[in-house]
C-alpha cells in the first residue's frame, strides 16, 4: 500500500461570488521512498492540495469531499489535536519563501529544537545536540555558534537549509516541499534540490515537490502530476512525461521551458501559452483547457463535457480529447 | 596522484579554520546590532523623546524621594501656616489647613502615578489577552468578541468608571485601578487584535502550525513576542489616559478620599479659591500635564524607535 493516497480530493473556498473550486477531484498516490512532483501554474490548486493534506487550510476553505489516506489513517477525519501530532512528526512541510518562514524574534536554535521537543520527548540538551548535527547535515558551517543567531543573520539559501533541517528533525515519513526553490537564486536552487534529494534517500522519506518549474521536477521527481484549474490533467512517471507528453497543456509547459540551443534544436523565442486559466467559480461542464487549447474545436465535445482522466498507456493518465498520440493517428488516417 | 592522508587532513583543517575566521571577521565587520540596540540608538537621536524621558524620570524621582526628605506631616492641620504662598520653606506653598503642598503634591503623585501604572498594567494584560485571543481564533468567535467590544465602546467612559466604583461601594487605590481598567481596556484589545490578525498571515506562523505546534504555543511563543514593540508604545499611550481619568474622578469628588490626596483631589481643593490662591490649583494641574505630556512624547519616540518604517510620517 502506498504511503499517501489522495482520493478524489475536493477543496473549495467560500467567496462572495460562490464556491471557488480550488481543488476539484484530485487523486494520486505517493509510494514509500518515492518523489512525486506536482506541476502547474499559479492558482491551479497545487499548494491548496498540499495544505489540504496537512490540514492547514485557511478559514474560508474546506474539504468538501474525498479522502487523504496516510499510512492507513484518513487525515480528513482527524481532529485538530490529532492532526497536530501528525504535522512535523509524520509529515513535514517546507514553504516557498525562506525569508519569511522563520520567526524573526526567536533564535535559530530555539526554532530547531522546538519541533523535536514537541514530538520526540527530548531533553533540551539532546535537542540542541541533534540540532547541531542537523545543521551540519544541511551543510551550515559553524553550526554550534550559529544556533544562537537570529534569522536575519542567515542568507536566503541558509534559511531554506534551516527549514529543511527543521522539517527533517523528527524523521518524517513524508516531506512536502511547496516551491522550495522559487524564492532563491538560480545558483542556490540546484544546491538545495541536490540536498533535498540526498536527504530524502538518507532518511528514507517520500517527498512531494510542488513547483511551477518543469526543470525542478525533471531532476528530482519519480512521478509527475500536472495540474490545471484544480484538476490533474496528466500523471505519469517523469521520463515518460518528458519524452512523450500527451496533454496539450503539458506540451505547452515544456515548450515554455528554456533550453540550451544545441540540446533540442529549438530556436528563437520561448512559446507562451495564450489566454489565462479559467475562473474557478461556477465552471461549466467543459474541458477546462479548451479555451487555450490549439486542438479544441466545436464538434469534438470539448465544450460539452470535461474529459475523464484515462489511461492512454499503462501508467500514463491524461485528461484530454486530443492527446498527442491520438492526434498523430487521426492525422495519419485522415 | 597519491594523496598523503596527513597532508589531506591538514589541508582540510586549514580550510575549515579559514572559513571560521571568515565568519568571525564578517561578524565583526557587520558590527553586530540587535533590534533593541537599534531602537535605543534611534530613541537617543530623538530630542523631544529624550527630554520627555528626562522629565518623566524627574517626576518619578520627585514623587518617590520628596516624602522621605521633607520633615512636615502631610495631614497635620496648622491654621497658623495656612495659605502661605510658595517660599523656600514651602516651595509649593500651603493649603487652607496649613499643610505643605510640596509634600502633598508628591504624595498625591504617588497615588496618581501608582494608580496609573497599576491600571495600565491590567489594561495591557486584559487588552492583550482579549485582543490576541480574538484575532487568533478568528471567525465567529472573533466577530462575537468584537461586537461585544463595540457595545462597551458605546458606553461613555466616565459614567462607566463611576458605575463600577458605585458597585464596589468604596473608593480606594485598588477599586480605582479596577474601575479605570474596566473603563479603558478596549483600545488596547482592538489594536492587539489587529496586530495578531496581520501577524498570523506570516509564513512563520504557518510554519509553526506545520511543525505541529499546539495552538497556544503558536499564539504565545510565535505571535505575542512580535507585538512587543506595539505593546510597549501602548503602555505610554494608556498611562496618560488613566492618570487623567483618575484625576478627573478625584476632581469630581468621586475618587481618592481625604485626608489622602491625588493630583485630582488636590486640584479640587484649589478650585474653590482659584482667584485668591491660584497656586493651589495650578501646581497639581501642572503636575498632571507634566506627566501626560512626557508620556505622550515618550510614546511617540518609542514608536519611531521600535518601528522605523513609521518615521517617514514624522
Amino acid at each position: 500500500m502506498a504511503l499517501l493516497e489522495v482520493e478524489n480530493l475536493k477543496t473549495y473556498f467560500t467567496s462572495r461570488r460562490g464556491d471557488v473550486h480550488a481543488v476539484d477531484g484530485v487523486s494520486f498516490a505517493v509510494e514509500r521512498g518515492k518523489t512525486l512532483g506536482i506541476v502547474g501554474e499559479s492558482g491551479c490548486g497545487k499548494s491548496v492540495t498540499a495544505l489540504s493534506i496537512m490540514g492547514l487550510l485557511a478559514q474560508n476553505a474546506r474539504i468538501v469531499g474525498g479522502h487523504v489516506r496516510f499510512d492507513g489513517r484518513d487525515l480528513t477525519k482527524l481532529s485538530e489535536r490529532e492532526l497536530e501530532d501528525v504535522r512535523g512528526r509524520q509529515i513535514a512541510m517546507i514553504f516557498q519563501d525562506p525569508m519569511t518562514s522563520l520567526n524573526p524574534t526567536l533564535t535559530i536554535g530555539l526554532q530547531m529544537t522546538e519541533t523535536m521537543r514537541r514530538h520526540l520527548d527530548m531533553s533540551k540538551q539532546d535537542a540542541r545536540r541533534r540540532a547541531i548535527e542537523l545543521l551540519e547535515e544541511v551543510r551550515i558551517p559553524n553550526a554550534r555558534q550559529r544556533l544562537e543567531d537570529y534569522p536575519h543573520r542567515y542568507s536566503g539559501g541558509m534559511r531554506q537549509r534551516v527549514m529543511i533541517a527543521i522539517a527533517l528533525s523528527c524523521n518524517p515519513k513524508l516531506l512536502i516541499a511547496d516551491e522550495p526553490t522559487t524564492a532563491l537564486d538560480v545558483t542556490v536552487q540546484a544546491g538545495i534540490l541536490d540536498l533535498l534529494d540526498d536527504l530524502r534517500v538518507e532518511h528514507q522519506m517520500s517527498m512531494i515537490i510542488i513547483t511551477h518549474d518543469m526543470g525542478v521536477v525533471a531532476e528530482s521527481a519519480d512521478d509527475i502530476a500536472v495540474m490545471y484549474a484544480g484538476q490533474i490533467v496528466e500523471h505519469t512517471n517523469a521520463e515518460e512525461l518528458f519524452d512523450h507528453p500527451e496533454h496539450p497543456y503539458t506540451e505547452a509547459l515544456l515548450g515554455a521551458l528554456p533550453q540550451l540551443e544545441d540540446e533540442s534544436g529549438r530556436e528563437g523565442r520561448l512559446t507562451a501559452i495564450p489566454g489565462r486559466p479559467p475562473d474557478l467559480v461556477g465552471l461549466p461542464d467543459a474541458c477546462r483547457f479548451a479555451p487555450r487549447c490549439p486542438y479544441a474545436n466545436r464538434n469534438d465535445g470539448c465544450a460539452a463535457h470535461n474529459p475523464e482522466l484515462r489511461e492512454i498507456r499503462p501508467g500514463h493518465l491524461v485528461r484530454s480529447a486530443h492527446p498527442a498520440s491520438e492526434r498523430m493517428t487521426t492525422a495519419v488516417t485522415a | 596522484m597519491v594523496v598523503d592522508p596527513q597532508q589531506e587532513e591538514l589541508r582540510l583543517s586549514e580550510l575549515t579554520r579559514e572559513s571560521e575566521g571568515g565568519h568571525y571577521e564578517g561578524g565583526a565587520a557587520v558590527n553586530q546590532t540587535s533590534l533593541w540596540r537599534d531602537a535605543v540608538r534611534r530613541f537617543a537621536h530623538n530630542k523631544a523623546a529624550l527630554i520627555a524621558m528626562a522629565a518623566f524620570i524627574l517626576m518619578l524621582l520627585y514623587v518617590v524621594i520628596v516624602p522621605w526628605v521633607v520633615p512636615y506631616d502631610p495631614n497635620a492641620v496648622n491654621f497658623d501656616e495656612a495659605y502661605i504662598s510658595p517660599t523656600w520653606a514651602h516651595p509649593f506653598g500651603t493649603d487652607e489647613f496649613g499643610r505643605d503642598l510640596f509634600l502633598r503634591t508628591a504624595l498625591g503623585g504617588r497615588i496618581s502615578i501608582g494608580i496609573g501604572f497599576a491600571a495600565t498594567f491590567f489594561i495591557m494584560v486584559v487588552g492583550v489577552l482579549y485582543g490576541a485571543f480574538s484575532g487568533f481564533v478568528g471567525g465567529m468567535t472573533d466577530n462575537a468578541l468584537m461586537r461585544f467590544l463595540d457595545a462597551l465602546y458605546g458606553l461613555p467612559y466616565l459614567p462607566f468608571a463611576i458605575i463600577t466604583l458605585a458597585i464596589f461601594g468604596t473608593v480606594n487605590f485598588w477599586t480605582m485601578v479596577v474601575a479605570l481598567t474596566i473603563a479603558s481596556w478596549f483600545t488596547t484589545a482592538r489594536v492587539m487584535r489587529g496586530q495578531i490578525i496581520t501577524l498570523k498571515e506570516n509564513d512563520y506562523v504557518r510554519a509553526a502550525h506545520a511543525i505541529g505546534a499546539r495552538r497556544h504555543r503558536v499564539l504565545f511563543r510565535h505571535l505575542l513576542p512580535n507585538t512587543l514593540g506595539v505593546a510597549i508604545v501602548f503602555v505610554f499611550l494608556e498611562l496618560p489616559g488613566v492618570v487623567l481619568g483618575e484625576a478627573f474622578l478625584s476632581f469630581l469628588g468621586l475618587g481618592i478620599n481625604p485626608p489622602n490626596a491625588s493630583w485630582g483631589s488636590l486640584a479640587q481643593d484649589g478650585y474653590t479659591q482659584y482667584l485668591s490662591h491660584p497656586y493651589i490649583i495650578v501646581i497639581p494641574s501642572v503636575a498632571i500635564a507634566w506627566l501626560i505630556l512626557s508620556a505622550f512624547f515618550i510614546a511617540d519616540g518609542l514608536r519611531d524607535a521600535l518601528d522605523p518604517r513609521t518615521q517617514a510620517a514624522a
